[in-house]
């Protein structure tokens, strides 16, 4: 009873968080230079002209007037029309996009978290010793080395020297060809990996330490199977937040990485709206990708609970 | 001091920003100077065409050769310097300013002022940060403000994160005895806070200011190398990066390494001062 308790305040938190982007994504359009109203009447249009546009679109009423509206049809996924080129409907736009994405994302956050927790498990069984070191220069290399560095230095290698790997993104790749992939997913994963890899490392160091591994060792269970039966499954369970978190990372990265890689993904539909001044899209994109990060995080808290009887006895 | 110059990490860190520094502060007056054909009085090395088209690096007038508009990398590269360290050093400021005042309102402010304070600043920590500053960045990008929205959009994602820190430390410091004994004695809150409390709260918050400072410099070339931070012609780290297009890789390799290597080992420098001075700081945790 209590769970469903704390679920449901997660819930609720998550969609307060969902409101807040959707206003400041609002304030955002409103601050703009250019509204929908100087967009339709066109250059030439006199200031009367533009007073009588705005008004029937209804952009003089009050704003919180407007935000509800504005509310009302994102809930609807309808998000108006793009101010540029052929003035398609935004979630239309989204639509193309977002799968691209979602893809790339989605498998950079899988490779990511297999190989933190790979060599962050290393490096904790190993502590200070050589295969540790290893891993730790690794991880600070992938945390500091920003992406846009690492991507010209792999192309260089793989596309360049062993020409093996293509550089640039083909709409018309024959299905299951996912060679395109190789270069973008394993750039976007690498700072998450390597955050994830020092908070598994740190939590395998923990739990390493504590009593009933001793007891184990006493007992003569064998050092395989007590790494990975009985420290990692208690260490991994921080590791699972940050994999959450860590999906923050890989939407800046994904911006990057669209543009390293001529990828038409959701970032450069932002990137592309924003030097278009075409503010529909801008509010759109910012807004689909906060709720996905949202939608992650609290996905990760709800199923949290369920995996660790520990957070399920705290709750209460 | 002596800790200090022991961390071989730490002393590279500070020369290598020192020597950034004087970079930035001569680099762009020296290499236009130097570039300045005869007989020109405005003539910029580090935005006007030299050449027409790519050079190799030549000693001694153009070491790192020159960019696909002919202009001389080296000049850029120290011009790019300023902005990362301008914007870097403003945003840091600002954020500081601004998280440790909501810290310390959020943390001694009667309770309809803490509270609504509190919840902001989850609110804005829960929103992913480089979306917020491409949403500021893109919301100003045709008004021509130069490199004002960047600093703008970074302040405003930056500060959350010392409000929590310092509410944090206040808590940790607020009910020490010295603080009790000052407050038993009569002291007023706000001298209790400049006096007592800051002075225990501040070398904390400025060494995790290195820190964060290497993230601002690193969103500063992401949002340029992206194309919506700092404008062409002028040059920016990120953008320097951006210029050299995929294809033109192997042909050009000092014109993308220069900066490449500029920008890691400025973030490794800023983060290695960072953690040496929170290292200093905290005996117990500096291994």
């Amino acid at each position: 009873m209590k769970l469903a308790h704390a679920i449901s305040l997660r819930l609720l938190f998550g969609a307060l968080s969902l409101l807040f982007i959707s206003l400041v994504t609002f304030v955002a359009g409103a601050m703009a230079p250019y509204d929908a109203a100087t967009i339709e009447a066109g250059e030439k249009a006199t200031a009367a002209d533009l007073v009588r546009i705005r008004h029937e679109m209804g952009l003089d009423r009050p704003w919180p007037v407007r935000y509800v509206e504005y509310l009302e049809n994102a809930a609807h996924g309808d998000f108006g029309h793009s101010y540029a080129g052929q003035k398609k409907p935004v979630n239309q736009i989204i639509a193309e996009r977002l799968p691209i994405t979602a893809e790339v994302a989605g498998l950079a956050i899988i490779l990511a978290a297999g190989v933190g927790i790979g060599l962050g498990t290393l490096g904790g069984i190993y502590r200070n010793k050589a295969p540790d070191r290893a891993v730790l220069t690794l991880s600070t290399l992938g945390v500091t080395v920003p992406n846009f560095v690492l991507a010209p230095l792999l192309v260089y290698i793989f596309a360049y020297k062993l020409n093996q790997l293509p550089v640039t993104w083909k709409m018309d790749r024959p299905q299951g060809d996912f060679y395109y992939l190789v270069l973008p997913v394993t750039i976007l994963a690498a700072r998450p990996a390597a955050m994830i890899t020092r908070l598994t490392r740190q939590s395998m160091i923990d739990t390493l330490q504590q009593e009933f591994i001793r007891m184990g060792i006493a007992k003569g269970v064998p050092r395989f199977r007590l790494n990975v039966r009985h420290a990692l499954r208690n260490a991994i369970l921080p590791v699972a937040t940050a994999i959450g978190t860590s999906f923050g990372f890989l939407l800046t990265g994904s911006f990057v990485m669209d543009r390293a890689f001529t990828i038409p993904g959701i970032g450069s539909a932002t990137i592309e709206a924003i030097t278009s001044n075409d503010m529909p899209v801008v509010q759109a994109c910012v807004l689909v990708t906060g709720a996905m990060f949202i939608g992650i995080n609290m996905l990760v808290d709800i199923v949290l609970p369920f995996l660790d009887p520990r957070i399920r006895e705290s709750q209460v | 001091m002596r800790r200090v110059l022991r961390n071989p990490l730490l002393l590279f860190g500070i020369l290598f920003l020192l020597l950034l520094f004087l970079f930035a502060l001569l680099g762009p007056v020296v290499r236009t100077n130097q570039l300045r054909p005869p007989g020109s009085t405005n003539f910029d090395a580090v935005t006007d065409r030299i050449g027409k088209t790519y050079e190799t690096p030549q000693w001694p007038e153009k070491p790192l050769g020159t960019d696909e508009n002919g202009r001389d990398v080296l000049a850029r590269l120290a011009q790019g310097a300023r902005v990362s360290l301008l914007v870097g050093v403003v945003v840091q400021v600002f954020a500081v300013g601004a998280g440790v005042l909501v810290g310390v309102l959020g943390s001694f402010a009667g309770r309809w002022v803490r509270m609504p304070l509190l919840r902001f600043t989850d609110a804005m920590f829960a929103f992913p940060d480089i979306l917020l500053a491409i949403l500021i960045v893109g919301t100003f990008a045709g008004a021509g403000l130069g490199v004002i929205p960047v600093i703008v959009a970074l302040g405003i994602t930056a500060w959350p994160s010392f409000a929590r820190l310092t509410v944090t430390q206040i808590a940790s410091v607020r009910d020490r005895e010295y603080v009790v004994a000052a407050r038993a004695a009569g002291a007023s809150t706000p001298y209790l806070v400049t006096r007592h409390i800051l002075p225990q709260v501040l070398p904390l918050v400025l060494a995790v200011s290195m820190v964060e400072m290497a993230g601002t410099v690193l969103s500063e070339s992401t949002l340029s190398y992206i194309g919506i931070g700092i404008q062409p012609p002028n040059p920016s780290w990120g953008n320097m990066i951006s210029d050299v297009r995929q294809a033109d890789i192997t042909a050009h390799v000092p014109q993308l390494v220069a900066p490449c290597l500029i920008l890691s080992l400025t973030i490794f420098a800023l983060n290695f001062v960072g953690d040496g001075v929170l290292a200093a700081l905290d005996p117990k945790k500096g291994a």
